[in-house]
């Protein structure tokens, strides 16, 4: 009797281990693996870039902005639910919930939480010019593109 | 012997008996008492059911092709658009009646006596249908479907408003938890439609009509519907009417009423398709559909405290009503007699005077941001007209709780004075923001971009 019960309890857990296990792989195949590093984006030529503007990259919703001592990068992407920014006179505004930054990419009004984030351009291994969104740097710091 | 065994043969061949009792209270079948607001509901899913069969057929759930698709549904496909439109306002139809049934459950005191699991039930069913709403619009991909998912993938994420703030996000980040179960990506593409296309199609459909099935049955299991205690103990066979075949004809009458209406709205109104989805220009302003405009409100003061903090103890209130308020003898009773209308009549007052007076001072004098530039986003978050209303109105049921002694004027208090704030907003949100969300007295306003 007592043998019996132990296998009884043994399989048990058995069981309700093997139960778990595939149920937590079960539940976590809906939760995807995605890559964690940041695709780098080429920037081109720099001088495609007028001076003195920011110019909005549609594609990697960016804004690229330049003058006569570089290049620098910030994101077009609202830091409050992701709308993209539009380019104001002196700033960016969203046109979803009326957030306000200023050239410098920080929140002046509006329930945004966080300034806009600006992004390291770099000169690749390659000499190619690269946008690394994986990188933040500060507002102020920019590629010096000779 | 005949006798005995006609009416139990009747319940077996009959499906229509197994959802109504043998024999319904008159309380029951008055009008009044439900405005057959349930029923309607079950109608108008089973309209939703049918017509959203027929446009799975021809939807296909692929960004290349979905927006295609649907106006292929809409221009090509004989009936299509009819077939579209039904769906369309039918679900709309849904999400007004689930708040008049909820309302008419509520205000009868329906989920006293013994009812509160009933009333979860009823709670998760409302859930379900905006979650059903919410999915649906993804599938046309067009701009509107795409920035509101957007918008709204990011408000599961908007946790990380606190988690930011507490710097802890790198560590432990439930809102991008919560976001990539959603859409399956960093932002809405391809593996967002694929998981919306499935929750719409198979879950939730699944989920409602298995929670429909309890629904109804608990109502016969609870001892039919809700009715004043001078009617309890009617056992008796004076007060109960025979279900077959009155009840019957009215439901069927009503379900041709529920369809009439349906078709006719379809005939009468397109729903509506915006470009194909680009997700480099938001609309501007880019609103939400008309019943998450409320929330969408709120959204704008705080996305944390208004998307999250706030409907998530909105939730948290509903479903703990039945079991903070246990006054089985309001029960049946239409807003809980003459004190219980006064309640009303006061925390209405109140939630619209407490709203209003918060929106004219932020829309004329602007918020904390305005006044204080470069002000902590705790402050921004924690103190906005989102959470000042819900403060207040938690203290003021309390008050009412303590001052008549009854739980259920407090429930009556907090309900009422939420449902006026959460109508307030709504209202604000589809015919008072304009672009960038701003103020406008009308759409005639509205500048020109
Ligand atoms: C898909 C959504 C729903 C459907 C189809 C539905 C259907 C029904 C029907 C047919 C009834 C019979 C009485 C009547 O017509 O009013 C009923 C009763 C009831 N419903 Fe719902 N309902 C839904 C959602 C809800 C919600 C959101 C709540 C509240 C949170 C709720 C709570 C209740 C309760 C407590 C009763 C019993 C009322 C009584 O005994 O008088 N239901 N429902
Ligand atoms: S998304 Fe920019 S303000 Fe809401």
């Amino acid at each position: 009797m007592e043998r019996r019960s132990f296998i009884g309890k043994a399989a048990i857990s058995l069981v309700t281990f093997a139960g778990a296990v595939a149920a937590i792989s079960y539940l976590r195949q809906f939760f995807p693996r995605l890559a964690g590093e940041k695709r780098r984006i080429a920037l081109g030529d720099p001088r495609r870039f007028p001076v003195d503007t920011f110019t909005f990259l549609e594609e990697h919703k960016l804004y690229v902005y330049r003058d006569h001592e570089g290049i620098k990068t910030v994101s077009a992407i609202c830091t409050h639910l992701g709308c993209i920014l539009e380019k104001s006179i002196d700033g960016f505004e969203c046109p979803c919930h009326g957030s306000c930054y200023n050239n410098e990419g920080e929140v002046q009004s509006g329930p945004a939480p966080r300034d806009l984030a600006w992004y390291s351009v770099r000169r690749g291994a390659d000499g190619k010019i690269v946008i690394n969104p994986g990188e933040r740097v500060s507002s102020d710091e920019k590629f010096l593109s000779s | 012997m005949e006798n005995i065994k006609r009416p139990s043969g009747i319940i077996n061949r009959n499906f229509f008996l197994h959802i109504h009792a043998n024999r319904v209270h008159v309380h029951s079948m008055k009008p009044t008492s439900t405005f057959g607001l349930g029923i309607i509901l079950g109608f108008l899913f089973l309209i939703m059911l049918l017509t959203g069969v027929i446009l799975m057929i021809y939807y296909t759930p692929s960004v290349e092709t979905a927006y295609q698709s649907v106006k292929d549904i809409v221009n090509v496909v004989p009936g299509g658009r009819i077939i579209r439109n039904m769906h369309r306002w039918a679900s709309q139809g849904m999400v007004i009646v689930v708040f008049l049934h909820l309302l008419r459950v509520f205000y009868t005191g329906s989920y006293l006596g013994g009812r509160s699991l009933n009333w979860v039930i009823g709670v998760v069913l409302l859930i379900i249908i905006l979650l059903s709403n919410f999915s649906g619009y993804l599938l046309p991909w067009d701009q509107l479907a795409y920035w509101a998912v957007t918008i709204g993938s990011n408000i599961a994420a908007s946790a990380r408003e606190l988690t930011d703030l507490l710097g802890i996000t790198n560590a432990f980040d439930p809102g991008g938890f919560l976001k990539k179960l959603l859409i399956g990506g960093e932002s809405v593409g391809q593996p967002a439609l694929s998981r919306f296309f499935t929750l719409h199609v198979i879950f939730l459909p699944l989920s409602m009509l298995i929670l429909l099935g309890i629904h109804f049955w608990r109502i016969r299991k609870d001892g039919g519907l809700s009715r004043p205690v001078r009617y309890a103990d009617d056992k008796g066979s004076t007060n109960k009417w025979y279900a077959w075949p009155v009840l019957m004809w009215t439901e069927l009458g009503l379900f041709l009423l529920v369809v009439v209406v349906v078709l006719f709205i379809a005939l009468l109104a397109d729903a509506p398709l915006l470009e194909q989805a680009n997700p480099s220009f938001p609309e501007n302003p880019a609103k939400s559909p008309w019943y998450f405009l409320g929330i969408q409100e709120l959204v704008s003061y705080s996305a944390f405290a208004g998307g999250l903090l706030i409907p998530v103890l909105y939730l948290v209130f509903l479903f703990s009503i039945p079991y903070r308020d246990k006054e089985d003898s309001y029960v049946g009773l239409w807003f809980s007699g003459k004190s219980g209308l006064k309640v009303i009549k006061r925390s209405a007052a109140f939630a619209f005077l407490l709203v209003i007076l918060q929106l004219f001072v932020m829309i004329r004098f602007g918020w904390l941001r305005d006044w204080f530039p470069g002000i902590s986003q705790w402050f921004v978050m924690l103190i906005n007209p989102a959470t000042i209303t819900g403060g207040l109105f938690i203290l003021m049921s309390e008050v009412i709780r303590r001052k008549r002694q009854s739980s259920r004027m407090a429930a009556l208090a907090l309900f009422t004075s939420t449902f006026v704030a959460l109508v307030i907003f709504t209202i604000i949100g589809i015919w008072f923001r304009g672009p960038n969300w701003e103020f406008f007295w009308s759409h005639n306003q509205w500048p020109v971009i």
